[in-house]
């Protein structure tokens, strides 16, 4: 596998575009403060005063959309369509003045895109009508966002992108798990470019479960207890040949992915993470990357405050790297993102290459340089993705 | 590039469980649809569906399977069941890492969710129950199915709309000529749930009384649900086992209309484009394709643009139509899944099933239909159409075996 990455685009608690996020990160500990800031924007009543959450603060949609063709959407449709107006221009496909002439056009264009939650908001604003009024009299405009890949599709549409559109749910393994099914269309000619990504949005029936499965962290800051993020990242992935063709700046190459799933031993047990899947993950990815562990500078870790879930990707990390590879725990600036976590990792992993340094770190020292690096998203039912990237020559 | 063949078949329907109910109630034209048993229809203006009938859970699942899973999760396990019996393999050929599951679904357990925030909106949160909160996630479709195998590999859940079937059995067959899999079990899984009903509703896409596709009086869709399981196996596992295959996998196209979030494409641009790239990434012309398995739904704007489209591609010489959403209602995420293994009994028993209440043509939707009786036809390669919201395109090519073309096999030029 070799994918060219020529561009990114973010939408995050630190604002909107790749220039914020690498800022957010060289902050390291500073940054996670102006994450998670205070009152919720979302979230309404006693939720807004306890949550903490980190939210893309003061999101206004007009700012990038314009004022025109979005009320009907969702706030994920809405994060999507600008981290991927982000990731076009970034890349070069598809600066503000429109498609290049002789690149890669509209139907040359697809996306892959990932939530595990993302049409839950839509679902219980609809629901709540339904239940506490009458099913009648459900908005038909917002119903599409009831169904999961219409975020997805709003992107196309928004950007007039008429490649193949897939969206992934794979839990937190969603935008590793977006990397292949991209790589895979790209290699069958499906299309020229992909964005390769997704979105997550803090959402009241989210929040609200998490709270009731006693999961989050409510306030505590050692790491212990999951800490609700949002936002949404796409990265913009061709094949090798065609960005140089193209003269696009090739920010790093995705060499390799794995993927591994594990039951519990337990018929009565739902959650589960095994470090032998994470190890199999890794070791798949590292294999099709054709990198050995030690060539491995940087991993940008899943760690996102379920103990015994953390506690197997580090034992699966150890296996396979030992105890010196450099590991973030990059959700503990940002929060937990599910089905966008990957995205997030790689546009981290990429900042890293670029010099910014990530952290502070679970473990281990970053070489000054990094010159490859594996993004690994762990989920919480079993399932484990990993991917490794080089940087560019 | 490796083959990829279908060796397993199981259906949850709304005309019976298992190919071989499926198969006859579609052959002698048993529609699916009666009044809504599942919940409360009686305030909306529509009323009828094709709901499942009968499925008992604890009749296909462990007990502690039927405890964690949600219908549409227990639906797609019941029909991969059968699909893996079918297919002869025995629980070594399915534990470790070299089986995947791939499923698609429009929104997965529907049921679970309307159930909860049904509780949490009447009675509060503190009456819902933390355990019966994980049964809701979409990612777990695949995995309760994995578990239930011993499968260690690739576990995936692909939302397409109502396209998602031809999404995951694509994807799957990727996968397996990839060499990343040996066998995956893949389809999609639905249920009806009183918010989609409601939406369809609004959205004015629902018939009044029953489905029509591509007659001129056609007034809408009837809503479905279901799940179509496939065992998808290298060539190299069916040799290795000597397995009995049902169909060969052709390619695939994707598009997308990047028009309308509902509508298609007035001019059909996605869905030509996927129909072409289905028959040409299978080694084909447009001529070698006698039979499309049309999505058919029985609205005005898809029947139209969707018979548009078979002109486009097949000129004068159209091939064989039907559409099964007459009989199955339109099961949205499950749909292209059923009517994959619709295409496939049609492969091996050289019978097309009929499209139902077909009176008056339709001269801007002329298509070659097998209208309201099934027909004999010697079927070398179908084509299984599909659209979806999110103006997804997706046409999957199943063929009898020893008739495509070796496939090419781009991972290898790519390295």
């Amino acid at each position: 596998m070799r994918l060219a990455i020529t561009g990114y685009g973010v939408v995050s608690p630190f604002g909107v575009g790749r220039e914020s996020w690498e800022a957010a990160l060289a902050e390291g500990g500073d940054a996670r403060a102006r994450a998670f800031r205070g009152r919720s924007e979302v979230l309404e009543g006693e939720l807004a005063e306890r949550a903490r959450t980190a939210e893309v603060w003061g999101f206004d949609p007009n700012e990038h959309l314009g004022d025109k063709g979005h009320r009907a959407f969702d706030r994920l449709t809405k994060f999507l369509i600008v981290a991927a107006k982000r990731a076009l221009a970034d890349s070069g496909l598809k600066p503000e003045s429109g498609w290049v002439e002789g690149g890669p056009g509209p139907t040359d264009v697809g996306v892959c895109s990932a939530t595990a939650y993302g049409s839950l908001d839509a679902i219980t604003e609809l629901n709540r009508v339904a239940e506490l009024e009458d099913p009648r009299y459900i908005n038909p405009a917002r119903f599409p966002n009831t169904v999961i890949n219409a975020a997805a599709g709003y992107v196309s549409i928004w950007e007039d992108m008429r490649a193949p559109n897939t969206t992934v749910v794979d839990g937190n393994c969603g935008a590793l798990d977006a990397v292949l099914t991209a790589a895979t269309h790209l290699v069958h000619e499906r299309g020229r470019a992909f964005l390769v990504g997704g979105g997550e949005v803090v959402s009241e029936p989210l929040y609200l479960a998490m709270r009731r499965l006693g999961v989050l962290a409510d306030g505590r800051t050692d790491g212990q207890g999951v800490e609700m993020g949002e936002g949404a990242c796409f990265l913009a992935v061709e094949r090798v040949g065609d960005a140089k063709a193209r003269g696009a700046r090739i920010e790093a190459e995705i060499r390799g992915y794995g993927t591994a799933f594990d039951a519990p031993h337990s018929e009565a047990l739902l959650v589960c993470a095994t470090p032998d899947a994470v190890a199999r993950a890794v070791r798949e990815a590292l294999a099709e990357a054709r990198l050995a562990p030690d060539e491995v500078d940087v991993v940008v870790s899943s760690v996102g405050g379920i103990g015994d879930v953390d506690g197997a990707e580090l034992q699966g990390l150890a296996a396979v790297f030992g105890e010196d590879v450099a590991v973030a725990p990059l959700k503990r600036l940002h929060g937990e993102t599910f089905g966008a976590s990957g995205a997030f990792g790689l546009a981290a992993a990429l900042a890293w290459m670029r010099g910014v340094t990530v952290g502070p770190l679970l473990r281990g020292r970053a070489p000054e340089r990094v010159r490859a690096a594996v993004v690994v998203s762990v989920g919480f039912y079993g399932n484990v993705s990993a991917v490794a990237l080089v940087a560019s020559e | 590039m490796r083959r990829v063949f279908v060796t397993g078949i199981g259906v949850v329907s709304p005309v019976g469980f298992g190919h071989h109910e499926f198969g006859s109630a579609l052959l002698e034209g048993r529609s699916g649809a009666a009044p809504i048993q599942n919940f409360d229809a009686s305030g909306f203006d529509r009323q009828v569906a094709c709901e499942v009938k009968g499925f008992r859970s604890r009749d296909f699942l462990t007990a502690a399977e039927a405890r964690r899973t949600g219908r549409c999760s227990a639906m797609a396990l019941a029909a991969a069941r059968m699909a893996v019996e079918e297919a002869g393999l025995k629980p070594e050929h399915l534990a470790g890492p070299r089986t995947a599951v791939i499923l698609g679904t429009t929104m997965g357990e529907a049921n679970v969710l309307g159930e909860l925030e049904s509780t949490w909106l009447h009675q509060g949160e503190s009456s819902v129950l933390p355990s019966h909160l994980p049964r809701y996630g979409t990612t777990l479709l695949p995995i309760h199915v994995a578990r239930a195998f011993g499968a260690r590999g690739m576990v995936q859940t692909m939302p397409a709309a109502c396209a998602a079937g031809n999404y995951a059995i694509g994807y799957a067959s990727d996968q397996i000529r990839a060499g990343r899999a040996d066998i995956a079990i893949t389809g999609a899984s639905e249920v009806i749930e009183k918010l989609q009903f409601a939406g369809f509703v609004r959205l004015g896409a629902m018939a009044p009384d029953v489905c029509r596709p591509f007659d001129q009086q056609r007034r809408g869709l009837i809503i479905g649900e279901g799940s179509g399981i496939l065992v998808l196996e290298s060539e190299e596992s069916v040799v290795r086992r000597g397995a009995t295959v049902l169909a060969e996998v052709g390619g695939y196209g994707l598009a997308c209309d990047a028009h309308h979030i509902t509508r298609p494409h007035p001019e059909g641009e996605g869905s030509r484009a996927a129909m072409r790239a289905a028959i040409s990434s299978s080694g084909l012309d447009a001529s070698a394709i006698d039979f499309v398995n049309a999505h058919g739904t029985g609205t005005p704007a898809n029947d139209k643009i969707e018979a548009h489209v078979m002109h486009e591609i097949f000129g004068d010489r159209l091939p064989l139509t039907t559409s099964n959403k007459s009989i199955l209602g339109h099961c949205m995420g499950a749909a292209s899944a059923l009517e994959a293994v619709s295409c496939i009994l049609t492969l091996r028993d050289g019978m097309i099933p009929p499209t139902l209440n077909y009176e008056t043509p339709d001269p801007e939707c002329v298509v070659n239909l097998v209208a309201n009786e099934a027909r004999a036809a010697k079927v070398d390669v179908v084509l299984n159409n599909s659209a979806a919201f999110g103006g997804y395109d997706a046409v999957v090519a199943f063929a009898r075996p020893g008739v495509l073309p070796p496939p090419r096999d781009p991972w290898a030029e790519a390295a």
